[in-house]
């Protein structure tokens, strides 16, 4: 890395997920760790569908969205504006009066955008013909408008965009961060990703359809999602997603803010092996392991832990173990996968792995996989099971997979700035460097 | 044709999602009542096109947001008078 270049440090987070919109319970919860997942209830779409879902808190549109178009809405901008609300918040800065709106940058990533609200319309439009097509389509369903509802609320001026990499979306708008703030082109930068998943039929269908989905669970909802576990059958959809609130250190620094860890690397890649299996050699999701550990300008032993996509299909599953079996050989890191908690949250989960990344590097506590009982000898790691594991590491990767063959990684260290703090609090007093 | 007219545009203020249960004759359509925004008003104009033949041009689409319920329905009437001899098209 460019010792020159600016650092980037991670200062605030703002999380929907099926855990909740709070920071320090979406950590308690995977360290316990506590099942967010459900059976849909009665009255939701999902009801018979599927056996498992991890269902978000319902969001008051009236507080996040201004009211002559809150009715049209996207639940995924919803959840998106009322991340980044919350990262902001979190991160202590009120933009125009802490930082100048064209050096803020805002990056908010989604698979699918507004699938929700396209079904409607288009049911809409098969019933009623053209007049029943609302004129706020565009404005509801684009991708791109969670990034625009979080620049128009919070006065973002700088640069904009969204990236729809599927579920590697949220950490390429990380990675995004990365590369802004390194260059120099913004001292803060708004990015993750969300995904409302379970809000339509036509969208749950497809994957279920496809056989993606984990099934034969609807006696324990909460045991469906088991990555790296031999009994895993498929993923288990999650809605939500993250917003982190990355900028400068020293610009950190300057405003007294304190930092959660250093966005010290990225790396990306893709498989080019077909378009939504994952190349079963793992070699796709190797070679950015290690372009991210290199860009980084780390050795492999810095490495203490994985955050790893680790959905629970077959085959996603035993080609990333492989990856980072032919990565890190004989010293393997610590690995754990979220989504044993959380399901899978498609364009929002690389955001908040990205987080529970950086709250385990914070507090040194690496969560463990929720129903990882009898780990697949195919998927041979040092896995964290069971419970938590107390482990300070030096350096942390998170890592995200893709339909579309898309791989990113993200690597975290401690962070940089004065004041460091941790999920259990703004710690704010402690003197890191001190 | 005035109360058609006026029901017509609760029934589709009401399919847009606008609440209608306190709109009164002179309740404004924009910002200062209902809070209809430019798409809004588009919207409405294009429903209100489709239903009655009538044809509104692009300028006059910010004006309409100061209108109230009653001389909104009332510029449709005029409207119809003026410009669709054939009558309403629905």
């Amino acid at each position: 890395m460019n010792s020159t270049a600016p650092r980037a440090v991670v200062t605030g987070i703002g999380l929907v997920t099926p855990l909740g919109t709070d920071v320090a319970e979406f950590f308690e919860a995977l360290c316990e760790p506590r099942s967010g997942l459900v059976r849909p209830p009665e009255g939701h779409v999902a009801h018979g569908l599927i056996d498992s879902a991890g269902i978000a808190p319902d969001l008051d549109a009236a507080a996040l969205v201004p009211r002559h178009d809150r009715s049209v809405a996207d639940r995924f901008t919803l959840m998106a504006v009322a991340a980044a609300d919350a990262a902001l918040a979190d991160a202590g800065i009120t933009i125009g009066q802490d930082v100048d709106p064209y050096r803020v940058a805002v990056v908010a990533a989604t698979g699918a955008g507004g699938m929700i609200t396209f079904e409607r319309q288009a049911r809409a439009s098969g019933e009623r013909g053209a007049p029943g097509v609302s004129s706020y389509l565009y404005s509801a369903f684009l991708p791109n408008m969670a990034t625009a509802r979080i620049a128009l609320k919070h006065g973002i001026r700088g640069f904009s965009s969204t990236v729809t990499t599927a579920c590697a979306a949220s950490a390429h708008a990380i990675a995004e961060a990365f590369r802004l703030i390194s260059a120099g082109d913004a001292d803060v930068v708004v990015c993750g990703g969300t995904e409302a998943t379970l809000g339509g039929l036509t969208g749950i269908a497809g994957f279920r359809n496809a056989r993606a989905l984990a099934t034969g669970w609807e006696d324990d909802p909460t045991a469906a999602s088991r990555p790296f576990d031999s009994r895993r059958n498929g993923f288990v959809l999650g809605e939500g997603g993250g917003m982190l609130v990355v900028e400068r250190a020293d610009f950190a620094d300057a405003r007294g803010a304190a930092g959660y860890a250093d966005l010290v690397g990225w790396g990306s890649t893709t498989d080019a092996y077909h378009l939504i299996m994952p190349n079963p050699d793992g070699s796709g999701v190797a070679a950015c392991l290690r372009s991210a550990i290199a860009r980084a300008g780390l050795d492999l032993a810095d490495i203490g832990y994985v955050n790893a996509h680790g959905t629970g299909t077959k085959i996603g599953d035993m080609a990333e173990a492989a990856a980072i079996q032919q990565v890190f050989g004989p010293d393997q890191p610590a690995v754990s996968s979220t989504k044993g908690v959380t399901g899978h949250l498609l364009g929002g989960s690389g955001a908040v792995e990205a987080a529970a990344t950086v709250l385990a590097l914070a507090g040194g506590t690496l969560p463990p996989t929720h129903n990882l009982d009898d780990p697949d000898p195919k998927c041979d790691l040092d896995h964290v099971r069971g419970g938590a594991r107390t482990a300070p590491v030096r350096a942390a990767l998170s890592t995200s997979s893709a339909f579309g063959g898309h791989n990113v990684a993200l690597v975290f260290q401690p962070p940089s700035t004065r004041l460091a703090r941790t999920a259990a609090g703004a710690a704010g007093g402690t003197d890191h460097a001190g | 044709m005035f109360e058609t007219i006026r029901d017509a545009v609760k029934t589709a203020l009401t399919e847009m999602d606008y609440d209608v249960s306190e709109l009164t004759d002179t309740t404004v359509l924009g910002p200062a009542g209902l809070d209809l925004e430019s798409l809004a008003v588009a919207e409405l104009a294009v429903r209100i096109e489709d239903d009655f033949g009538v044809k509104f041009a692009d300028e006059e689409l910010p004006g309409m947001a100061d209108l109230t319920l009653d001389e909104f329905a009332s510029l449709v009437v005029e409207r119809m008078g003026t410009t669709s001899a054939a009558g309403p098209a629905a």
